[in-house]
């Protein structure tokens, strides 16, 4: 297998300062535990993934416990949502359609709890506009900061909800648009429908097709708007794992990145930001390269790589177009809110 | 299930070809289907049952009074009396298997559609599938088209007009191709010459020949009332069309002038795309006379990412999906000219066997696959219906089809919104579009001219 031979080259070959020792074990633990989760099916936790790439930022000082716990008080205050209300939804898909319901209205709603006859109002998570691709501070796309400050943007926010439905035992699908992640779910009633987290709206397709970011060969080919099964989720947290790697040591010679890449590209071929890393990865090597003709052999095959990138449909998109776009949603809600679905999943 | 009945891409207005060849009442003439008044409960006598009331007095009964022994007559009449017992339980027995009987041939459920083929004008559609599936080894739109046209009308179109308005109208657009100084083998330039034949007034300064646009006809575009008109003989008679006669013509006048064009599909809409010389692509809007964008059809609102990747929109439809397109033009002409029927069936397994994914001819199975259930479940009637394995089976199927439908990431569009997003384009951000890419287009075609000319 050939995930497995990188691996084994990769951990053997990687040289270990004394400093960054124990970091560098952290990450590793981490790579083998996603590569684990697609290999072996029923392994498969997602918030184990993305505690363990936390964790591994942190260099160990992720709090298990106590984010457990917090993703235990959620899931109970979903629980008693699911029992205390009727939804006006009779389909035979009910049961998980209630539990989508439940989680959505605790990331979105506040909520009025009674504890011993008291009345407390739960307050929501929030968006939060700051550092939202966690260019200052990477741990800012964290879900146990978001559990911590309850405000996320559109990396916590969506892992989060994934992370509670399959607390509650029923699924939830990531899927992509240009430095974005939303959440897609297929009910009985409405076919497929969007829940975007962080402006609490139901958007339709169009929205997302209007960014101008999104080329329609880039939808044919799944790179965007696809619901993603969990060996392509594991695979978007297998590049937070390389990007938080980045992050803790910016002078690595690249290995880990590359392997990062080739098992996520192995579990979601058309993933570009993989794609785009590997590529990238490889545009070093061939820069390092001293042999003439390697060399030129070499960048003809990266320049393939970036072709098929392209002919994906992937293009890029300014990071402050990306926040223009998401107060569009707000803004022109009219336009893009998807109405079927507002009235079963408010109360 | 009238639930897809106008989901169709439709169209307007009266036709007047047929008005000036033949009578105006001919397409008025068009039979309302009705179901044939079969009835599904044979009815059945007596014939061949068995009648216990009759049997009971054939009884065999010996008298005992000639019997001098007691003791024997005793035996004799306990025997009689077992036989006695003997016979009524046979009858016991016939009686419940005459029962039995009765119930299986009430039973007797029939799981096919009752067919038209009585009903006058049907011939003309089974004679123009024979011809699209057998005869056809070119793929002729022009010929396949007319075929589905003609069908309607009984086969009492004029062939031979129709062709020369087409001939015609081939030798028009290359002419003014010529007039213009434009490349007669660029792709761009036979594109461009066959938009403007259909959204400008084009003359000819050497015949002084005059062609004027054709219009979109709001009135009906669905075909509705007047199913004739989403025809393109209907187009080429009124010079209005809609979204579906528009393009077909477009693509039969690119197959005269042989330029490259495509079909794709949008929500209750079809377009054209064609490539120019240097392999950029141009969408055209005929309903409206515009070039559109990519981003213009995808917000419509009613595409879904689910049925891009599963490629039911915005692709260029291949010969074998425009043939099967044509066949489930024809199913839908006989289904709003007869009925459901196991005809219907046998076009549309063709189309889907052409087009697997065909969103309209998927639905057309999905409405016939429940027409007949429906069939079934009123012959059954009350009856348990664990009895008839074979109608749960069918129950199973019809809603297998329906989300199968759901999973290509079909999603109805509206009548209204439809309207809507066709009238959108003619707001000014959508016109400019047009603008700028009409620019690109003759900037393509120039510097094809003038690198000819050097």
């Amino acid at each position: 297998m050939i995930r497995n031979y990188i691996l084994a080259v990769l951990l053997f070959t990687i040289p270990l300062s004394v400093r960054a020792q124990n970091q560098e074990a952290l990450f590793e633990k981490s790579l083998l535990t996603l590569n684990d989760m697609l290999v072996n099916e029923n392994h498969y936790s997602f918030k184990k993934a993305v505690f363990s790439v936390e964790n591994a930022y942190l260099n160990g000082k992720l709090d298990t416990v106590a984010a457990n716990n917090q993703i235990n008080v959620l899931t109970n205050l979903c629980k008693s949502l699911i029992d205390g209300r009727f939804l006006a939804y009779v389909e035979s898909d009910k049961v998980d359609v209630n539990k989508w319901a439940s989680v959505y209205q605790v990331m979105c709603d506040s909520i009025p709890i009674v504890i011993k006859d008291k009345e407390y109002k739960y307050i929501p998570f929030r968006y939060d506009f700051e550092d939202v691709f966690g260019n200052q501070e990477l741990s800012n796309m964290f879900v146990s900061k978001l559990l911590t400050t309850r405000k996320g943007n559109c990396h916590s926010l969506p892992y989060l909800y994934k992370i509670l439905c399959e607390e509650l035992g029923t699924t939830a699908n990531l899927a992509l648009a240009p430095n974005h992640i939303y959440i897609k779910h297929q009910n009985k009633k409405n076919g497929w429908y969007n829940t975007e987290l962080t402006s609490g709206i139901f958007p339709n397709d169009a929205w997302l097709m209007a960014s101008g970011f999104i080329h329609v060969d880039a939808i044919k080919n799944g790179v965007y708007m696809k619901a993603l099964n969990n060996k392509e989720s594991i695979a978007l947290v297998m590049m937070d794992l390389a990007n938080a790697y980045q992050k803790a040591f910016p002078e690595n010679d690249g290995s880990f990145l590359l392997a990062c890449a080739e098992v996520s590209i192995s579990a979601y071929p058309n993933f570009t930001t993989a794609l785009i890393l590997r590529a990238e990865m490889h545009k070093k090597i061939v820069e390092a390269e001293v042999d003439v003709e390697k060399s030129k052999v070499d960048f003809k095959k990266l320049e393939k790589e970036y072709a098929n990138i392209h002919m994906l449909g992937y293009r890029y998109m300014p990071e402050e177009m990306y926040l223009n776009w998401l107060v569009s949603l707000k803004t022109e809600r009219e336009k893009y809110e998807n109405k079927k679905l507002t009235n079963f999943n408010k109360k | 299930m009238a639930l897809f009945k106008d989901w169709m891409i439709r169209g307007v207005s009266a036709f007047i070809l047929a008005v000036s060849l033949y009578s105006s009442a001919l397409y008025s003439q068009v039979p309302t289907p009705q179901v044939p008044s079969t009835n599904p409960f044979p009815n059945y006598s007596n014939n061949g049952v068995v009648n216990p009331s009759n049997n009971r007095n054939q009884t065999p009964f010996t008298p005992s009074s000639f019997n001098p022994d007691l003791n024997r007559q005793q035996q004799q009449n306990r025997n009689i009396m077992l036989e006695v017992e003997q016979n009524q339980k046979l009858q016991e027995t016939a009686m419940k298997e005459a029962r039995a009987d009765i119930e299986e041939l009430r039973g007797a459920v029939r799981y096919a559609l009752p067919t038209y083929s009585k009903f006058e004008g049907t011939q003309f559609y089974y004679e123009a599938f024979e011809k699209i599936i057998l005869l056809d080894t070119t793929f002729s739109l022009k010929e396949n088209n007319f075929l589905v046209e003609n069908a309607f009308f009984d086969n009492k179109l004029d062939k031979a007009e129709f062709d020369k308005i087409i001939t015609q109208s081939g030798d028009f657009i290359r002419a003014k191709m010529k007039e213009q100084g434009y490349d007669q083998n660029s792709n761009a330039a036979k594109n461009f010459m066959l938009f403007q034949f259909f959204s400008e007034t084009l003359q000819l300064k050497s015949s002084n020949q005059k062609h004027l646009p054709f219009k979109y006809d709001f009135d009906d575009y669905r075909g509705v009332k007047n199913y004739a008109k989403m025809f393109v003989t209907k187009l080429l008679a009124t010079k209005t069309g809609q979204c579906h006669s528009m393009p077909l013509l477009y693509l039969i006048l690119a197959d005269e002038i042989k330029a490259e064009a495509y079909l794709a599909l949008s929500p209750n809409h079809s377009y054209i795309r064609f490539p120019d010389d240097k392999g950029k692509w141009y969408n055209i809007e005929l309903t409206n006379g515009m070039l559109s964008t990519d981003s213009y059809i995808s917000q419509s609102g009613y595409i879904k990412s689910e049925a891009l990747q599963n490629k039911i929109y915005m692709e260029n439809l291949t010969k074998k999906e425009m043939l099967s397109g044509l066949l489930t033009d024809l199913a839908d002409g006989y289904i709003h000219k007869f009925g459901h029927d196991e005809f219907v069936k046998t076009v549309i397994d063709k189309a889907l066997e052409l087009s697997p994914n065909s969103i309209r001819a998927n639905m057309i199975k999905a409405n016939l696959d429940s027409a007949r259930m429906d069939f079934v479940l009123r012959q059954i009637g009350n009856r348990p219906i664990e009895k008839y394995p074979q109608a749960i089976d069918m129950i199973e199927k019809v809603k297998s089809q329906y989300s199968f439908i759901d999973q290509l990431g079909y999603e109805d569009m509206p009548e209204e919104a439809y309207q809507e997003w066709l009238q959108s384009m003619n707001k000014e951000n959508q016109k400019q579009k047009n603008e700028e890419l009409t620019k690109q287009l003759k900037k393509a075609l120039s510097n094809k001219k003038s690198t000819i000319k050097g």
